[in-house]
């Protein structure tokens, strides 16, 4: 009996923590498939190129939660990678460029999505797939078809430095500490208002914790330190899982998602929420195409081709609804580590790119199939 | 008497934590219609789904037998092949399809070469409605063009088309007009002739008078008394078999003074959306004031719901006219603004418009009020003052839910609806709108959310109540205004307001100053 209990939430855990074992157990394989995978720096590296389809795939979570798509987000990707590269040509420093771009590019197209979707009511696939082939063609224009490259060495920071080891470690154990300090917090609140306290919960957030740690040590802690994008990518996904988690905003996406015409009657203000949540995805687009453009030390106006299809699978893997209504950011983010541990794995082993293809959309496929045996039950 | 087709015999039907029906055993005869009685949650949908296969054997104990053979359902299409057919409030037609096409869905007649036969499928239709005696509407008529009373219509010609010979129906006459009812009841009073065997779900009480043979009453899961036939039984006694104990007092009225006018309308119009140069609302101008409780009466499509929706700023762009409130001109362009305001709405249809099925009792309670638990520019929610809060509205409204985290979609239709109460009680509104507050509620939700309104009222709030059943308005309100074809066409105090009156001007037999 008491076996069978044990059994029980053996099997509840599998199934609400599916994809992050899913992870795991890719892991783990690759490691044994071949030693180099879990090195400091293989990792490390892993990180940093999961951060691009990352950020992007933050926005698309919030996007895809109130029930809508942006298929413009590549697209985006290259326009911002062209100007801001572009600007600095024009002779603009780093520091006016970068925002400058992060305004005008992700400003003007997330408002402009937005506004046709939020305001005349047109479904945000065929705004967005606009955006796409509008977006594309600016950068192309803009740069008249070819590569534009950048002078300025302090561009290349953005994507290429790091965070030394020493200050690394400090910034990861104040995190772990504030992050285990909530999960307290939570759960001495729960038992303050009677309720029972959920003793597993808590315990599997420290050990979560815990071994979030040892691995951010292992990977950052020695080397080279903590890349920057890896940085930026993990207080934008901070940021927006307590956006979404702990405040109106966050409430109101999930209502709008889950019932818009209930959420209107309910007071809350869809134009607005709408607006908001289109700009914040182009922006997020926009700045990943400037990391990029670092990386790569110059922008060709093909960036960011079919990173919108990355985004969406990696939002999908984590359990989102396409429907809209339901999903979070911490599932996103394992999406998108799943996705990026394939394909370095993959490369690692020399599966053939070809072969690559057919393997990330039959993962696509089976996720999304499992995630609907379990909204079945 | 009459043969015995339908026996149900110690069904037991667990969901994880609940156990929903708890030994139920009834029988059914041929040409009879039995009520199947029960409050909200007492287990009668279970019992017709267990009964039409959507839970299929061995997801439930005990026996059916049909006929007196012994039956076990694997799907719905058994069911439907045992002559079993279910009509569920919620109709499952598809509106850009013909009524024939409808009706006879993925079983069309075909010609030789496989195409179908247009002219059968009509001709075939007609006969059925003609045996229907249903001169209504045609076997061509695109669904969506023809009422709800007739759609249900549509639905009972399908299943019969399926030779169906157990029929449930699962609240048929929610939504319809006194006319559509009376249709209703005629078809039925045929099909009891033709030895159909009906299990009809209702809360209306007057209607299993006039049409029930036998009624059966479940209540938490469990069938309370035998069979019994409708002569032999009072409508106190099926109420006291419902809810475990006698209601005394359905509308608990207490005296009040009104206080003064806090909301004033004046020429209200709505513009009809599929017809241009139409209007829902025609000139509509009435005042509500503190403390006082105002029912709004008239037919389904009188315009009553778009009349109080417009106001609330639903229809931004579709409405006209003025709104005052507290003697200030204000001007509500959406349900923010409403809200602002200190307006709320309790809408009609809660599911589609009031509730967020997949969230938590938490999450539905807040909604409309994220103001009040959360602090800051960034509106930070603080999660220790929200529970406290919804805790207050579980224990204040009577809510039965296992705890506040439960999703909202697995109570009962009454705790949900108290759900949205909390909900709106949260904004703390100064006027207060309730459009059918208490359609598909039990009695024992029904009484104590009367009671609720009616303290409201004593502390100072504006109510107006849209309800279909004459007995409440006429038992809640202090003023009734009555609608027809989007006019408001008459008013009427408590003290002068009767049914008959009511009815004449709400059906138009009666003209103002006529």
């Amino acid at each position: 009996m008491q076996q069978t209990k044990q059994q029980n939430q053996l099997l509840e855990f599998v199934k609400t923590n599916a994809t992050l074992i899913a992870l795991v157990v890719l892991a783990l394989a690759l490691s044994f498939a071949d030693p180099t995978f879990h090195t400091a720096r293989n990792l490390s590296n892993l990180a940093r190129q999961v951060t691009i389809v990352g950020i992007i795939a933050v926005g698309m979570t919030m996007v895809i939660l109130i029930a809508g798509i942006d298929l413009s987000v590549g697209s985006v990707v290259g326009v911002a990678a062209v100007v801001v590269t572009l600007l600095m040509q024009y002779g603009l420093a780093v520091w006016i460029a970068v925002p400058v771009a992060l305004v005008v590019v992700g400003g003007v197209i997330g408002l402009w999505n937005g506004f046709w979707i939020a305001h005349y009511r047109i479904p945000p696939f065929i705004i967005t797939l606009g955006m796409l082939t509008i977006g594309r063609g600016v950068a192309l224009t803009l740069s008249g078809g070819s590569s534009v490259p950048v002078a300025d060495p302090s561009f290349a920071k953005i994507g290429g430095a790091y965070i030394p080891p020493m200050p690394t470690l400090v910034i990861l154990a104040i995190a772990v500490a504030f992050n285990v300090y909530s999960l307290f917090k939570g759960f001495s609140d729960s038992k303050k208002l009677g309720g029972r306290g959920d003793v597993e919960k808590l315990a599997t957030g420290v050990i979560l914790a815990v071994i979030g740690l040892a691995l951010a040590v292992y990977i950052f802690g020695s080397g080279d330190g903590l890349p920057i994008p890896v940085a930026i990518f993990v207080i934008i996904a901070g940021a927006a899982i307590f956006v979404l988690g702990h405040t109106k905003f966050g409430r109101r996406l999930y209502a709008l998602g889950g019932n818009e015409e209930a959420a209107r009657l309910s007071g809350i203000n869809i134009f607005q929420t709408k607006m908001i949540v289109y700009l914040t995805a182009s922006v997020l687009a926009a700045l990943s195409g400037i990391i990029l453009a670092s990386r790569l030390n110059g922008a060709s106006p093909n960036l960011g081709t079919m990173f919108e299809l990355d985004a969406i699978a990696a939002v999908v893997i984590g359990g989102t609804s396409l429907s809209g209504g339901s999903g979070t950011i911490g599932g996103t983010i394992i999406g998108a580590l799943i996705i990026g541990v394939l394909n370095n794995g993959m490369s690692l082993l020399g599966v053939s790119s070809f072969y690559q293809l057919i393997i990330k959309g039959l993962i696509i496929t089976l996720a999304v199939w499992f995630d609907v045996l379990q909204k079945k039950k | 008497m009459s043969e015995v087709v339908l026996k149900m015999e110690g069904i037991v039907k667990e969901f994880p934590g609940v156990r929903a029906l708890d030994n139920v055993n009834f029988e059914a005869r041929s040409g009879e219609l039995l009520a199947l009685m029960g409050e909200n949650g007492a287990g009668k949908s279970t019992l017709m789904k267990v009964l039409s296969g959507v839970w299929p054997y061995p997801t439930y104990e005990g026996d059916i037998f049909i006929r007196g053979e012994k039956k076990r359902f694997y799907s719905t299409r058994e069911a439907e092949e045992a002559g079993v057919a279910i009509i569920y409030q919620e109709l499952n037609l598809i509106p850009e399809l013909t009524v024939a096409e409808n009706i006879f869905l993925d079983r069309q007649p075909t010609n030789s070469l496989g195409a179908i036969d247009w002219r059968k499928l009509n001709s075939d239709t007609q006969n059925l409605l003609d045996e229907l005696g249903i001169r209504d509407f045609k076997p061509t008529d695109q669904v969506k063009t023809i009422t709800v009373g007739k759609q249900q219509m549509v639905e009972i010609a399908k299943a019969l088309s399926k030779r169906a010979s157990i029929l449930v129906l699962d609240e048929p006459t929610s939504a319809l007009t006194e006319k559509e009812v009376f249709d209703l009841f005629r078809i039925i009073r045929k099909l009891k002739q033709d030895g159909v065997c009906m299990c009809y779900i209702s809360h209306k009480m007057e209607e299993i008078k006039q049409i029930a043979d036998r009624v059966v009453v479940l209540r938490d899961g469990q069938t309370i008394g035998d069979v019994t036939p409708i002569a032999d039984i009072t409508l106190d006694q099926i109420i006291s078999r419902m809810v475990g104990r006698d209601i005394k007092d359905m509308f608990p009225k207490s005296e009040r003074k009104r206080g003064e006018k806090i909301l004033e309308v004046k020429n209200i119009e709505v513009d009809n959306p599929v017809m241009p140069g139409e209007k829902k609302v025609k000139k509509a101008s009435f005042s509500a004031y503190r403390g006082e409780i105002l029912g709004i009466s008239g037919l389904m499509g009188a315009g009553r719901t778009e009349l109080v929706s417009a106001i609330f700023g639903a229809y931004p762009g579709a409405t006209h006219g003025e709104v005052f409130v507290d003697g200030k001109k204000v001007d509500i362009r959406s349900p923010t603004d409403a809200i602002d305001h200190g307006i709320a709405l309790l809408t009609e249809d809660r599911k589609a418009l009031g509730l967020f099925l997949g969230q938590p009792v938490t999450f539905n309670t807040t909604i409309s009020s994220l103001q009040t638990i959360s602090t800051g520019l960034l509106g930070v929610i603080n999660a220790a003052r929200e529970r406290a809060l919804v805790e207050k509205y579980v224990t204040q409204l009577g809510i039965k839910t296992p705890n506040i985290d439960t999703i909202i979609g697995t109570l009962s239709g009454g705790n949900q609806q108290k759900v949205i109460l909390g909900k709106w009680l949260n904004a703390s509104p100064k006027i207060f709108f309730l459009d059918e507050p208490t359609r598909g509620i039990d009695i024992g939700a029904k009484v104590e959310i009367y009671k609720l309104l009616n303290r409201l009222a004593d502390e100072g709030v504006a109510i107006i109540i849209i309800s279909s059943e004459l007995p409440e308005v006429l038992g809640m309100s202090d003023r009734i205004l009555v609608m027809s074809e989007g006019a408001i066409v008459s008013e009427f105090t408590r003290d002068k307001a009767t049914k008959e009156a009511i009815m004449e001007y709400a059906t138009g037999a009666r003209h103002t100053g006529g």
